[in-house]
């Protein structure tokens, strides 16, 4: 029984939705709300069991950790409690006059997650990259890689006038692009098309049992 | 207004409407038409049904969001069916707060399919966000990033866990993600770590994953729905994937149809156009 | 010295004691009480011990220092003599005066194994006993081993290498800018396209939107979209052509008036400003894109310009703008979203144009160094893409290797 109410409650919510396509309409403007709403409390509910709670609130007033009880004595709580206090400095934003505390937090947390990612991403986006495409032209696809790859480099080199042989490069590179734009916008009809079909199959299958 | 006109002027709620019965008319008459598996699919396939039966678990981060629910969830579903028909142990995660119940249901749903039992065969970590910091803390020490699983069971007390320390324990990563998180497994675990790595992504993300298929960074690549159906179909259990490509193909002919009459309808609009005016003139 | 003789000393001492305990447990041996004892002819034989045991630091540069490498001689009973070895068994100990645990069993033939998850530094005390299933011979033993930290990892010198040249080639752009050096760039197309589409506005008596995308003002692109603003701001503050500026972020409108009044007061036209024309709409996206549809086909517009953050809206606005026959530039670096722009606008500044658009307005040595530096940074990465080609071809594989860090 309360599967049936459910379903019928995500039914009513998809056809609501759906209904923009006609025109904009109050049931569309609802079930927008709904969304915006309920994912703002379920976050909300997300983050903290699964992490304020075990990584801040759990370490610093010595309930546990996984089984282990930490204690202030320890001195592994400090190192909740720092982060857990630059976290609160993000909130001085609320106070124009010591909007500028909230800096502080933003820079750690940038240069943190920029340290991180600088040399996996380099890595793994350029250099593994060089090596994967140092290709002998002993085959046509090998050969369509190399003058695409070169082609849309020379496109985005800015250093020059795209005349004599760059123009030419970077003329190949654009065609290579295209080719690529329309190969994405292919596969995102194809996204939005399994998105419309899942729904479809929500409605005929989940709640009318049609099918 | 000439019929050129007319076409490229017609009220776009006429699609909309011809794209809704061309989607729902194959639930109720299916064609099957045939799904050929493709390379990228077979390999992941392959990756998966290598790993040893009862040993060293399939981590499976389960990284979608309702939003492309239609296009991952079937690829969560045939990758726990074969794992679980393997006896493979998984491991399931999440990095996206949305996917916190998502990742859940789909475990349980093939867990009880597939007569699995919960600490032994299959356990879920639940969610922690910071996606790169989760992804490296791991290559670490799981128990460091996830101390207890989603139900506070330390991990150390779950049968399953005895011995899968970070990466060098386990055989596979799959992300299944309809965002960056399917990348942010080959920069934060392939790449520093080794692990081998592979993804189900939403089509509309596939072509940027193609350059890491050749470079080795991936093991596997599943993209869309059709992924979703060709991992049905070597798994042997069709299921919303399969179901869904007859509705897909239709589309699609149908799209190439509206294109190549959009395009007729524009240029023949801009050739009459130039007329009347070469006549004005 | 001294401590070579303790652990020598004390490596007979267990031996000695390890063979009494095992001749101990020889005398009484353990049986399953439910075998019948006449069927099994009990083994009370231990087999001969290993040979001789080396424990070492694991020596790969990708080792933290938490692991050991064992390496021991098969025990004579392995394979011949009585021929019974099923297993050998790994101890370690934190103390040399006990054994310890069995940390690992590998089966018989084989004469190595690799401890991990150590603690880094410490020292360890291991010892390796043959098994025959039932008794446990005497243990071989080895010095004491620690696993040591290795700093550098060598297989990513390559890494380093490139990062070094990268940074280094902007840093050094950006001094050259900072000093006042003429730094070629290039000028966009799309910047032509910009002054076209406002030109024709003006023409057409009918005013300019410019759309900074949905970004933060933190995020590159929308820092980018301003300066391009500040441009825009100065043409249609010349050609007096109403400039919109619908946004989605707070701070993006204050920082988009900031904008655009600087720019009305530099080609002293501070009078035309309208600070009405600068809207916040919506954060919420769909309600912005809707927000901003409308405009489209109340105010009509005659040049729709898109330069930012763009994510699914793009189309929205982009096919609104189409249908309502506007001319339209877009430039964002959001690859998932170039293809909708690049088909319902007139011209797309793709990707790293935008940036590219930004530096060359602004003239800004941070943007300029940074443009020049990924600019030449291309060079290199083609020039080593051909070389290994090229090397790869002739059978050096070692250079493409360099690069495949994993």
């Amino acid at each position: 029984m309360g599967t049936i109410i459910w379903t019928t409650i995500g039914a009513i919510l998809t056809l609501s939705v759906y209904s923009f396509l006609y025109k904009d309409n109050p049931f569309y403007k609802f079930a927008e709300h709904l969304v915006v709403g309920i994912s703002a409390g379920y976050y909300l509910v997300i983050y903290y069991y699964n992490f304020i709670d075990p990584n801040v609130v759990t370490p610093v007033f010595q309930l546990r950790l996984g089984d282990q009880a930490i204690g202030f004595g320890s001195g592994a709580w400090w190192l909740a409690l720092i982060p857990g206090l630059l976290g609160l400095l993000l909130y001085t934003r609320f106070f124009p006059k010591v909007a500028w505390v909230a800096r502080w937090s933003l820079g750690i947390y940038v240069g943190g997650y920029a340290g991180l990612g600088l040399s996996p991403v380099m890595q793994a986006r350029v250099i593994e990259q060089i090596g994967a495409n140092a290709l002998p032209l002993t085959s046509v696809t090998n050969v369509l890689i190399v003058v695409g790859l070169l082609g849309t480099l020379a496109y985005f080199f800015f250093s020059m006038k795209h005349k004599g042989i760059l123009g030419v490069f970077a003329r190949t590179g654009i065609v290579f692009l295209m080719v690529g734009f329309g190969a994405s916008f292919g596969y995102t009809v194809m996204s939005r098309i399994s998105l419309l079909i899942g729904r479809v199959s929500f409605l005929l299958h989940d709640w009318l049992h049609l099918v | 207004m000439n019929v050129f006109e007319k076409m490229l002027s017609i009220d776009r709620r006429w699609i909309f409407l011809a794209i809704g019965i061309a989607v729902i008319v194959p639930f109720f008459f299916p064609l099957g038409l045939p799904v050929v598996v493709t390379p990228p699919v077979e390999s992941l396939y392959d990756a998966v049904d290598e790993i040893h039966p009862n040993d060293a678990p399939l981590l499976l981060s389960i990284d979608y969001a309702p939003a492309t629910l239609p296009e991952l969830e079937p690829m969560a579903m045939a990758i726990l069916r074969h794992a679980f028909e393997k006896d493979v142990n998984v491991v399931v995660m999440t990095l996206h707060p949305a996917g916190y119940g998502l990742a859940e249901r789909a475990m349980l749903d093939a867990a009880e399919e597939m007569g699995q039992e919960y600490g032994t065969d299959y356990c879920f970590l639940g969610f922690q966000p910071g996606t790169s910091a989760v992804i490296l803390g791991m290559g670490v020490n799981i128990a460091t990033v996830f101390p207890e699983d989603a139900y506070g069971t330390p991990l150390a007390e779950i049968p399953m866990m005895e011995g899968v320390r970070n990466y060098d324990d386990i055989p596979l990563v799959i992300s299944l993600a309809g965002w960056s998180a399917a990348e942010a497994w080959v920069y934060y675990a392939y790449q520093p770590f080794g692990q081998a790595v592979g993804a189900g992504v939403t089509a509309v993300m596939a072509t940027d994953f193609y350059p890491y298929l050749s470079s080795n960074q991936l093991v596997g690549l599943l993209g869309g729905m059709r992924g979703a159906a060709e991992y049905e179909m070597k798994i042997d259990n069709p299921d919303k994937g399969v179901q869904g490509m007859d509705s897909q193909s239709i589309i699609h002919i149908m799209i190439i149809i509206l294109i190549v009459a959009g395009n007729i309808a524009y240029f023949g609009a801009r050739r009459r156009k130039k007329l009347e005016e070469a006549e004005a003139a | 010295m001294k401590r070579t003789w303790l652990t020598f000393l004390t490596a007979v001492l267990m031996t000695v004691l390890m063979t009494v305990a095992a001749v101990a447990q020889e005398a009484a041996p353990v049986v399953d009480a439910d075998t019948p004892l006449e069927d099994v002819p009990l083994d009370t034989v231990a087999p001969a011990a290993p040979g001789a045991l080396t424990a070492r630091d694991y020596l790969d540069s990708n080792d933290a220092g938490d692991k050991i490498e064992l390496d021991w001689e098969l025990s004579p009973d392995d394979g011949e003599g009585s021929c019974d070895v099923a297993a050998y068994h790994v101890w370690r100990s934190r103390s040399a005066s006990s054994p310890g645990e069995i940390v690992a069993e590998v089966s018989s033939g084989q004469t190595h194994y690799l401890d991990q998850d150590l603690e880094p530094g410490a020292e360890y005390f291991y010892s390796v006993t043959a098994f025959d299933g039932t008794n446990e011979s005497a243990p071989v033993v080895c010095a004491p081993v620690a696993g040591r930290v290795n700093l550098f990892q060598w297989s990513r010198i390559s890494i380093l290498a490139l990062m070094i040249v990268f940074f280094g080639l902007v840093l050094v752009f950006t001094k050259l800018a900072e000093r006042g050096d003429d730094l070629f760039v290039r000028r966009i197309p799309g910047l032509n396209a910009i002054e076209e589409a406002v030109g024709r506005a003006t023409e057409m008596g009918r005013p300019v939107l410019y759309v900074p995308g949905i970004g933060e003002i933190d995020n590159i692109m929308t820092i980018a979209s301003l300066t391009i603003l500040s441009h825009v701001a100065k043409i249609t503050a010349r050609y007096e052509t109403p400039l919109i500026v619908p946004t989605a972020r707070a701070v993006v409108m204050s920082a988009a008036e900031e904008v655009v009044k600087q720019a009305y007061t530099e080609v002293g036209q501070p009078d035309a400003y309208n600070p009405d024309n600068i809207r916040y709409l919506s954060d919420a996206q769909f309600a912005f894109a809707g927000a901003v549809n409308g405009i489209m086909l109340r105010e009509k517009p005659a040049a729709n310009l898109y330069m930012g953050a763009f994510w699914a809206e793009s189309l929205l606005l982009a096919e609104t703008g189409f249908e309502a026959g506007a001319i339209q530039v877009a430039g964002t670096a959001m690859v998932s979203q170039l293809p909708f722009f690049v088909t319902a606008c007139d011209f797309t500044l793709m990707g790293e144009e935008l940036y590219a658009a930004s530096a060359y307005l602004s003239r800004e040595p941070k943007l300029l160094g940074g443009l020049k530096g990924s600019d030449w940074m291309k060079v290199v990465t083609i020039a080593l893409m051909a070389l290994g080609a090229v090397l790869n071809f002739m059978g050096f594989e070692t250079f493409v290797n360099w690069f495949q860090t994993q």
